[in-house]
């Protein structure tokens, strides 16, 4: 059947597209233990910034901040998370429509062949159903991508909220006095933390690209295959 | 692929189609059974998604499928039935008959519940278009749920997978011709695929109840006239589950 052909060549688009998710979902996945330890740390300049007394003030603010910042990035992995499940899901479907979409061509290329015109208005519903559906499937996956996209943005927002945070602690433990060496180990640990979600950042954004090209040259070849026949 | 009519009586008829020289090598050949009764259509064990294509363009050729108005599957096995969203696509009101232990494995393949009629085990009775097929159980053979159809009228009992052969490439006849040649094709299958002696005993007893001119497999050739009982003394005798013995 000339269909296997392409529902091989699609197969292979949607095998890269799930290649894609599950290198963005690794990496994604390595942001829990950072925002945990952002948890930790935040416990830890509140001990240091109680110790302190009232010169640990300001400090005591900034711990706060960094809490936040733990739960921003918490919150932003949990609906990526979602987001990438139905990517895949929908990418699922339609290897599974794509399919017998190929194969309804099949059919009617057969009856075509052998002048039936009986059978063919009634497997046309089958067609034009799958048809339906794979461009609804498709919309959906672009804007799911669409999706992902406006979730993953704001970790560049927050790398550069701990990058200032970072420089906050550092001037706060320079003027802190005798308790500046506590609130400067809190504060070298922060720029260690930042600096993972900076890089983190980094990649998510190429894995991102990665994968908005797999789609796109999804999309492309599916219409190209539908279209050209 | 060859279409042929096996019983023609006014209103009412049966057709097979099987031998598929177009199939992939790898995928088992199978027979798909169509009955026309007052101008609406059962078809049984429809086939794979494989080979869906071949099955409604031939069936076409001699029957408007829109009048398909149910499918019946002997059991859940992929070349019996995975081609099921296809047709239901094509018909979102077809009623698909099935054995009742399997609807909930069935239902993967994307069909909805609304569009099933379980079969409970101790089988039970078709209505197509006025006619009644009568639905013989016939579990553990092979399948754990498997169901067979016998039409009172045309005296053709559909059998699944019992009876089937796997017969070679160059084999193209519809009917076994020659039964003691034949059954070189089936011992292998039916020793290793069904697992019960008590069940088949039990299936040959129902069959037996019954006038029957032609038992029809899924897979392989039709047997015709004296073959049928040929068929099932040859069963009868043949110690099932018993192809595979590397128990230690």
């Amino acid at each position: 059947m000339g269909g296997n052909l392409y529902t091989r060549r699609m197969g292979d688009d949607y095998n890269t597209i799930f290649r894609q998710c599950v290198s963005l979902n690794t990496e994604l996945h390595k942001l829990v233990p950072l925002a945990k330890q952002m948890h930790l740390l935040s416990s830890n300049a509140v001990s240091s910034a109680a110790r302190a007394g009232t010169e640990g003030n300001a400090f005591r603010v900034l711990t706060q901040d960094i809490q936040l910042l733990g739960d921003e990035v918490s919150e932003c992995i949990g609906d990526t998370q979602k987001v990438i499940g139905e990517i895949v899901k929908l990418a699922s479907q339609l290897v599974k429509q794509f399919s017998h979409y190929m194969i309804y061509m099949d059919l009617a290329d057969r009856l075509e062949d052998k002048k039936i015109t009986s059978s063919t208005k009634f497997f046309d519903r089958g067609h034009h159903l799958v048809a339906d559906e794979l461009r609804s499937n498709n919309h959906k996956l672009s804007s799911n991508l669409g999706m992902l996209a406006n979730l993953l943005s704001p970790i560049a927002i927050l790398v550069k909220k701990g990058e200032y945070l970072a420089v906050c602690s550092s001037v706060e433990a320079a003027s802190a006095g005798e308790h500046g060496v506590s609130f400067e180990a809190v504060s070298s640990m922060l720029r260690e933390l930042v600096s993972q979600l900076r890089l983190q950042s980094a990649r998510q954004r190429s894995l991102l690209r990665d994968l908005s090209d797999a789609i796109e040259k999804q999309q492309n070849n599916q219409r190209y295959l539908v279209y050209a026949r | 692929m060859r279409v042929e009519q096996l019983y023609k009586k006014s209103n009412h008829s049966w057709m097979v189609m099987g031998r598929d020289a177009e199939r992939r090598e790898e995928v088992i050949d199978t027979n798909h059974y169509l009955i026309q009764h007052n101008g609406q259509g059962l078809l049984l064990d429809p086939g794979g998604v494989e080979n869906f294509s071949v099955v409604a363009a031939e069936f076409s050729k001699h029957f408007e499928l829109a009048n398909v108005e149910a499918i019946f599957a002997s059991h859940q096995d992929p070349d019996v039935i995975s081609s099921l969203p296809l047709w239901i696509q094509a018909n979102p009101d077809l009623i698909v008959y099935m054995p009742q232990i399997w609807v909930s494995f069935i239902t993967h393949f994307g069909v909805k519940l609304e569009n099933i009629r379980p079969i409970p085990d101790e089988g039970g009775i078709i209505n197509l278009a006025g006619h009644e097929l009568e639905v013989v159980p016939a579990h553990y053979l092979h399948s754990s749920g498997n169901l067979s159809v016998y039409d009172p009228q045309s005296k053709i009992f559909f059998s699944g997978d019992i009876g089937a052969a796997m017969l070679p490439e160059d084999f193209t006849e519809l009917f076994v011709t020659d039964f003691d040649q034949h059954t070189q094709y089936m011992e292998y299958f039916h020793r290793r695929w069904m697992p019960s002696n008590t069940a088949k005993m039990r299936w040959i007893a129902e069959v037996r109840k019954r006038d029957v001119e032609m038992l029809c497999p899924q897979h392989g050739a039709i047997f015709k006239g004296d073959n049928v009982e040929r068929f099932l003394s040859w069963f009868e005798k043949l110690d099932l589950g018993s192809a595979w013995s590397n128990v230690r």
